[in-house]
């Protein structure tokens, strides 16, 4: 039996897997490492970037809040005025917990993963609100791409002192590039503003040892995948299904492993049953098929909303191996 | 080109600077306001219909709405007191728990640009908030409740029916969110449905002519 990094690896290279990669099992994240403020259920902070994030008791997640009250950059022309980049925290008492916890991980077995959340995309929104941030690229091209370039070196500067600290052989970064129908913003603007930043970001990680990078965004973003490869995404995490995922699979197989195609809407609801999950189990795996293709929720961690669908889906996912391997 | 068919064509493409400059020249053509504002209407109704089959991406849409607006900015001291392109009164928001706007804004700036005065209650708006701000306000011919969230859709029934329960009369109640589908606003009571802000708009025109 192949191990879970063996099994993730024959399954991108289009080689021989004995199962299906059971979501994020390949993937052992070291959450001490995580640098940005957590907002919990209930909760409502300010982060190191100014940011407000309001989490509604009973909701699915917290949001950044873009009143004139709580709006960080007011002005894109004088994003230096307003934007000030957190100090990254260097000491050795914090990050000993994160140390530990990567050197404790059989790297044989998985990945040592660190996560990166927000990206670049999300970040200019969630400074300015992304009616602003949108149109700006439009109205303010050179302050835009600035603002990006700023908000890239900060993402380098975190990424040598992970590098450094507990040495990430995957690297986990989330940033959502659309809705359920289509990308925020064209191919072409897409390609202006955002490509050079990944590729300075991917590029890093990629020079100094992460074998893996998987990119979270769970929208419709198959106009992007050209530029997904570009930067250097191995595995597009959070696919939806509107995407038509076998057509993808077909179509850019080998260069790129779509993770996903369970759509958290759908299976991970209120009312969600055990039926319901492996219905959508089935379907993904009968209709992706085995390689290039790991088949999970599309939410951007391993955790469901509702206690049980998470595991529900795994061992829906273990059935089908059986059943097709 | 006829300047009223530039100003047309220059709100489609969201030249913001462009259009205030343009529509003044129209008026001094000796172009009708009305008929001004009726250009830039149906400019706005291809770009809702682009950006529902994705022919163009959000910062389009907004930034043709935008030009839309800088051009009604022109306009509107010589259409004062006049209500004849006026749909009336859309009172807009997101529904209690409800935290995203991003597809409400789309949505109000699409149902404005199709003739409605927008009031946006902004997000996470309590059921009976909805009832005062009707009250509140003048000629309400459109109710537009918005929930993202499958937890939230609770929220969305229970707005639509506060709302229909209230015997307030005379406007209509739309819906929609990623998770909200025809159906639902059918079960919840809802007048209408629409899935992005570009059929919003003429779903929005379709309901209050009704």
């Amino acid at each position: 039996m192949l191990t879970k990094r063996q099994n993730l690896i024959e399954t991108m290279k289009g080689g021989s897997p004995d199962r299906f990669v059971n979501q994020f099992e390949f993937m052992n994240v070291i959450h001490e490492a995580y640098l940005s403020t957590m907002c919990m259920p209930g909760q409502t902070v300010v982060d190191g970037w100014g940011i407000t994030f309001s989490w509604p008791e009973g909701q699915l997640g917290a949001f950044p809040l873009h009143d004139e009250k709580h709006k960080v950059l007011k002005d894109i022309t004088e994003w230096k005025k307003y934007v000030k980049a957190p100090k990254i925290p260097a000491s050795d008492e914090f990050w000993a917990p994160a140390i530990a916890h990567a050197n404790s991980v059989d790297r044989k077995e998985e990945y040592v993963a660190a996560v990166i959340a927000p990206g670049i995309f999300e970040m200019t929104h969630h400074l300015m609100g992304v009616e602003d941030a949108l149109m700006a690229m439009y109205e303010e091209p050179e302050a835009m791409k600035e603002l990006i370039d700023y908000l890239t070196q900060y993402e380098l500067d975190v990424a040598k002192i992970l590098v450094e600290k507990i040495h990430p052989d995957c690297i986990f970064h989330h940033d959502d590039w659309g809705s359920q129908k289509n990308s925020f913003v064209s191919p072409e603007m897409f390609d202006e503003f955002l490509v050079p930043a990944y590729k300075k970001i991917y590029g890093f990680y990629k020079a100094n040892g992460v074998e893996l990078i998987v990119h979270h965004n769970d929208a419709y973003s198959a106009n992007l995948i050209p530029a997904m490869i570009e930067v250097g995404i191995d595995i597009w995490q959070g696919v939806m299904t509107t995407n038509n995922t076998p057509e993808l699979i077909k179509k850019y197989g080998p260069q790129i492993t779509f993770m996903g195609e369970l759509d958290s809407g759908v299976i991970d609801f209120p009312g969600w049953t055990v039926e319901n999950c492996a219905k959508h189990v089935r379907k993904a795996c009968e209709t992706c098929g085995k390689l290039f293709f790991v088949p999970n929720l599309t939410q951007g961690m391993n955790i469901s909303s509702f206690p049980g669908v998470y595991d529900c889906v795994s061992k829906e996912i273990d059935r089908m191996s059986k059943e097709m391997f | 080109m006829a300047k009223i068919d530039e100003v047309k064509a220059m709100v489609e493409a969201g030249k913001t600077k462009l259009v205030p400059t343009l529509v003044q020249e129209a008026l001094d053509e000796g172009s009708a306001a009305k008929d001004i504002l009726q250009g830039m209407v149906d400019s706005m109704g291809i770009v809702g219909d682009k950006f529902s089959t994705g022919e163009i991406f959000v910062p389009e849409m907004l930034m043709a709405a935008k030009a839309m607006a800088k051009g009604v900015d022109v306009l509107k001291p010589l259409m004062s007191g006049d209500s004849s392109n006026s749909l009336g009164t859309c009172i807009i928001g997101t529904v209690a728990g409800d935290l995203h706007d991003i597809g409400k804004n789309l949505v109000s700036m699409m149902i404005e640009s199709a003739g409605f005065t927008m009031v946006d209650l902004g997000v996470d708006v309590p059921a009976e908030r909805w009832i005062e701000a009707i009250k509140e306000n003048p000629n309400v011919t459109l109710v537009a409740c918005s929930g993202l969230l499958t937890t939230t859709m609770p929220a969305l029934k229970e707005a639509v029916q506060t709302i229909k329960g209230s015997g307030l009369t005379g406007f209509k109640v739309i819906v929609g969110g990623a998770p909200v589908t025809q159906e639902f606003a059918n079960e919840i009571g809802a007048d209408g449905f629409a899935p992005d802000a570009g059929s919003a708009a003429v779903k929005a025109v379709e309901l209050v002519k009704a």
